[in-house]
Order: structure tokens, then sequence, then C-alpha cells
């Protein structure tokens, strides 16, 4: 079954075209993170699916159905910001949401403990610092322990520990079967906890699927050599790679992934009359393949 | 709708702005209906410039209890509507009105619990107003009647729409500040437009003779005020009855204030509903 599936999805702002048709879906269980830049349509894509914001054109199904409040109760949203009553405790805030989900009214303790806010649990949300809010907002999301998080950027302003007990979190709940769809700018927070990806770009959606289809690794061995015109003429004799590109004082060359054999390269430099100074391989990072997707 | 008011007054039930105006209005209302009983049986009727004219009649007999109640009471309607502004405008500052779509209510659910505490706060203000008017009553020694009740009536449709204009500004504006600025100067806008309106009225009464009634009592909060006169009295008679003053047609005032209330209604609601939130 698919949590969601949108068709065709657009937002425009004025003459700003926020969202340019987008379509998709998310298959239950999923860790689906919705990356893109800053202002690339995440938050926009997710406003729509959630009713904040209407659509201009298209439409979205979740659960297979036509979407309507129920299907908002069954899932923990949290959308931007933590959005919750300035001048009442965590616990009375929680209540409201408890209420409004009818759903995880008993669940309260247990959410404020799993987000450890047990001490400040009955101080004013204005007393909080921005981590502890964005601590808040996970929590409220669990209430109820739904099947399905939509989550916006879960770990901004988070301090490092936060982020990785956040990141814990989300690898808990993607074990006990729960479908998250997650929006983020962090390339690193995606590689590791996602299962499925979707990269917006200016409104658009550049790709969408499983994470090892769309962010495919390579090998990328770096070379360098006290002679680089020599060691550039002598690598394009040279076969087994795919692509090679030559930045100041070093030599990249691209191996479909498990394939660079680093003693065969050194040898064949050196046969060559090339003495390598240096010569390393690095696992491409999804941060340069972001770019280079996005760019 | 229970469940929705639940959830609402867990909101409200520990906002202090709540319980310090509700605190203000429920005493600005008794207060200056006694204020005003207090100076009219030792002031005024003790030095009656017109013998026996004025003092004669009793602002808070049975007869007029109703309608004096109803006519000082509704000059703290402001309270109400400051309270309703920044209720509604806390939503979108916090961004809750988004959380609780979010967390799942619909968004009429959202505006409809919010009409409900438009249509509950007049309800109580009236209550309010018609407890006061039945102390005073009684206060004043003479037997219970519901003379000139319908100005009970009249209170809570000026309640209503000025909650109601309320609602509206604060569903529009969404900034605290500026929302609670504009309904007063909206309010003082619509006095000052009024006034102009009804010299009109009698400028074309006097010289063309043409009389369609006072016509600043045709605005939108006008039309609710008008409704709601001070007690008939010898003064009030003469006013009236002046050749120069333009002919009162209450049902034209009742229907525009009805409609009125309609579109305002449709108006915020129609802006919950259909746009981005």
């Amino acid at each position: 079954m698919a949590v969601l599936t949108v068709e065709n999805l657009r937002k425009d702002y004025g003459r700003i075209q926020a969202l340019k048709g987008v379509s998709f879906s998310v298959p239950e269980g999923a860790v689906f993170g919705i990356l893109g830049p800053n202002g690339s349509g995440k938050t926009t894509l997710l406003g729509l699916i959630t009713d904040i914001l209407k659509p201009t054109a298209g439409s979205y199904k979740l659960f297979n159905e036509e979407p309507n409040e129920s299907h908002r109760r069954q899932m923990g949203t949290f959308l931007e910001t933590p959005n919750f009553y300035h001048y009442l405790s965590a616990v009375r805030n929680l209540r409201i949401s408890a209420a409004i989900k009818q759903r995880g009214g008993d669940d309260i303790d247990r959410v404020i403990e799993v987000v450890n806010l047990t001490q400040r649990k009955d101080s004013r949300f204005s007393t909080y610092s921005l981590g502890m809010k964005q601590r808040l907002a996970i929590a409220s999301c669990l209430l109820g322990n739904p099947n399905v998080l939509i989550l916006d950027e879960p770990t901004n302003g988070l301090d490092p520990v936060g982020i990785a007990e956040t990141r814990e979190l989300i690898k808990k709940l993607h074990q006990q079967g729960k479908t998250i769809i997650m929006a983020s700018h962090l390339l690193d927070e995606v590689e590791k906890v996602c299962t499925h990806v979707a990269i917006l770009k200016k409104g658009e959606l550049i790709a969408a699927g499983h994470v090892n289809d769309i962010l495919a690794n390579e090998d990328i061995v770096e070379i360098s050599a006290a002679d680089m015109n020599k060691l550039q003429q002598v690598a394009k004799t040279l076969s087994g790679y795919t692509n090679l590109k030559a930045e100041e004082n070093i030599l990249k060359l691209f191996y479909p992934l498990g394939t660079a054999d680093l003693e065969q390269i050194n040898r064949s430099f050196f046969e060559h009359g090339v003495v390598l100074n240096g010569l390393q391989v690095k696992k491409k990072s999804l941060e340069s393949k972001f770019f280079e997707l996005t760019n | 709708m229970t469940e929705l008011l639940k959830i609402e007054w867990l909101k409200i039930k520990n906002y202090s702005a709540f319980i310090v105006l509700s605190l203000f209005f429920a005493l600005g209302v008794v207060g200056a209906n006694y204020a005003v009983y207090v100076f009219k049986t030792n002031v005024i009727d003790k030095s009656d410039p017109t013998p026996g004219l004025i003092s004669s009649i009793k602002f808070y007999d049975f007869a007029h209890t109703w309608q004096t109640t109803s006519y000082v009471s509704g000059f703290l309607l402001l309270l109400p509507g400051l309270l309703l502004i920044l209720l509604i405008t806390n939503e979108f500052n916090f961004r809750t009105h988004r959380q609780n779509i979010l967390d799942g209510w619909s968004r009429s659910e959202f505006f409809n619990v919010k009409l409900a505490l438009v249509v509950i706060a007049a309800l109580a203000s009236t209550l309010l107003v018609f407890l006061t008017g039945l102390v005073f009553g009684f206060a004043s020694g003479t037997s219970f009647s519901f003379e000139n009740i319908e100005a009970v009536g009249y209170f809570f449709l000026k309640s209503l729409t000025y909650n109601m204009v309320a609602l509206l500004f604060g569903v529009l504006i969404r900034k605290t500040g500026f929302a609670i600025g504009l309904y007063f100067v909206y309010m003082f806008f619509e006095n000052f437009i009024s006034a102009l309106l009804e010299g009109l009225s009698f400028y074309l009464k006097v010289q063309n003779g043409f009389d369609i009634g006072n016509m600043g009592d045709y605005l939108p909060m006008n039309a609710s005020d008008a409704l709601l006169t001070f007690p008939k009295n010898v003064v009030t008679d003469m006013a009236k009855n002046s050749s120069v003053a333009p002919h009162t047609y209450s049902w034209l005032i009742f229907g525009l204030a009805i409609l009125y209330l309609a579109i305002f209604y449709v108006w915020s609601r129609s802006r919950i509903i259909k746009t981005d939130l």
C-alpha cells in the first residue's frame, strides 16, 4: 500500500512557482527523505499534503484514499516550526494535541520521556530553548504511536547529542515498521536513515526512488605526481574507470563501486615511468552527488 | 461540538488575559450600572434643573431596567471583542492554527469552534446583563416585569456584532497588535462616517423633504448600536418628534444588522476554509 501518492502537485505563490507538478509515491514502511536545498519546495510539499496549503493544481492521496482529517489523526506531523501555546506547559500542550488526535491521552508521559523532557514537563513552553521546543514537537508526533510520521527538518536546532538521538529514534521507528516522511537539507542525515529519497530542486522533482538507486556510490581514486602533465597523459591510456577529472595538483579517476585496484593503478603508472606521490581511494560522498544532481 | 469546545477550553482556561478581561467586563457591567444608578438617584434627582421632569424617570424601574442596563453595558462590549481578537490571533502567532489542522481538525472544525466562542461570549455577556438588570430592578423597589425586555435581545445582537467583527479582524489581520489597533480605528472611523451621514440625513429631510431615515444607522456596527436606545423619556421623545429628525425605520436597521452578521460570517469562514494557513 502507498501511504502517500502525489500526482502532478503544483503550487504557485503569485508568479513564483514553488512546486512545479511533482509526482511520486511513498511505500508503506519506508523512511522517505525529501531532499533539497533551501527554497526547493520541501515544506511547501509537506504543507500541501497536510491541508495547510491549497494546491494550485494536482492532487494527492493518503492511504490510497481521498485525503481528509481522519487520515491526519493517524499521522504525527511536525511542519517547519514547533507550534505550541506559549503560555501553557509541555503537558498541557500535549493534552490539546492528544485530544485533537483523539488518541494518546495516556501516552503523554511516555513521549515526554522519549525526548528527555520529563524534568521540564511542567514548565511553560515559552521558557524552553530552541532545542527543547524541537524535542517537544517530536514528542507530539509520537503521541498515540502513529504508523506514519511526517517530519520537517527534525534535527534543526538540536545539539549533536540530540541529532544522534533523533536519528536513533527514526531508525527504531523504522524497525517497528513505521513509515516516515522526512524533509531535510542535511544529506548526511538522509544518507544515514533513509531508505527512499526524492530530490527537489527549485520546485522540480529531479529524482525519486530507493536510496541505493538514486545515490549509487562510486570509488574515486585521487592521484598526484610531481609532473602532473605526464600523469594525465598516462592516465588517459589506462582503462577501467568511467570518468577522469583533473584538478589543481590532483587527478581524480572514477571507478564503479568496488572495482578500483590501487596496487594495479600504482604499478601501471610506475611502468609508464610516473612515480606517484599520492594515491588514495575515496568513496563518493552523497554531498558531491547532491551537488551534481542539483547544479 | 462539545468535544471541540472541551479542547478550546484547554487552551483558554489557563490564559491570563482571559481571566483578566472577563473579570474587567463583569465588574465593568455591574460597576457602570451602579455608577449610573447612584449618580441618577443621588445627584441628578436631588438637583433636578427641570423640577420633576427628569427625576420623574426612573432608569432602573422594571419598566426601564432592561433597556438602561443593556444600553449602559453596551459601551463595554469592546472588552469581549478584545479578548476574542487575542484568542484568535494567538493561534496565528503561535502557528497553532496549523498544528490544530495537522493534528487532525478539519478547517471547518477550526472555524466552527471559534464561531462557537463568539456566540458563547455574546450569550454570557447577555446573561450578565440580564442578571444585572434583574438585580437593579429589584433594588429600585419595583415589582418584576418583562416590559421592554426586547432591549436585552438587542444587546445580544450588538454583542454578537462586536464579536463577529473581532473574529473577522482576527482572521483577516492575524497579527495581534494590528488587529486590535484596526478594530479600534475602524470603530472610530465608522462612528465618524455615521455622524456625517446623520448630518446629511437631517439636511436632506429639512432641505429636500427627502427622508430615508438616519443613514448613519445603516453602517455595520452602528446598525446594531442604533437598535439599543436609551430608555424613552420626555427628552428623547422631544428629540424624536421634532420635525427635523429623520424617521427611524427599525425593521430596516434590524434587517441590515442581520445582513452584516451574515457577511462577517461568510467572509471570515471562507478565509479559513479556502486560503493557505
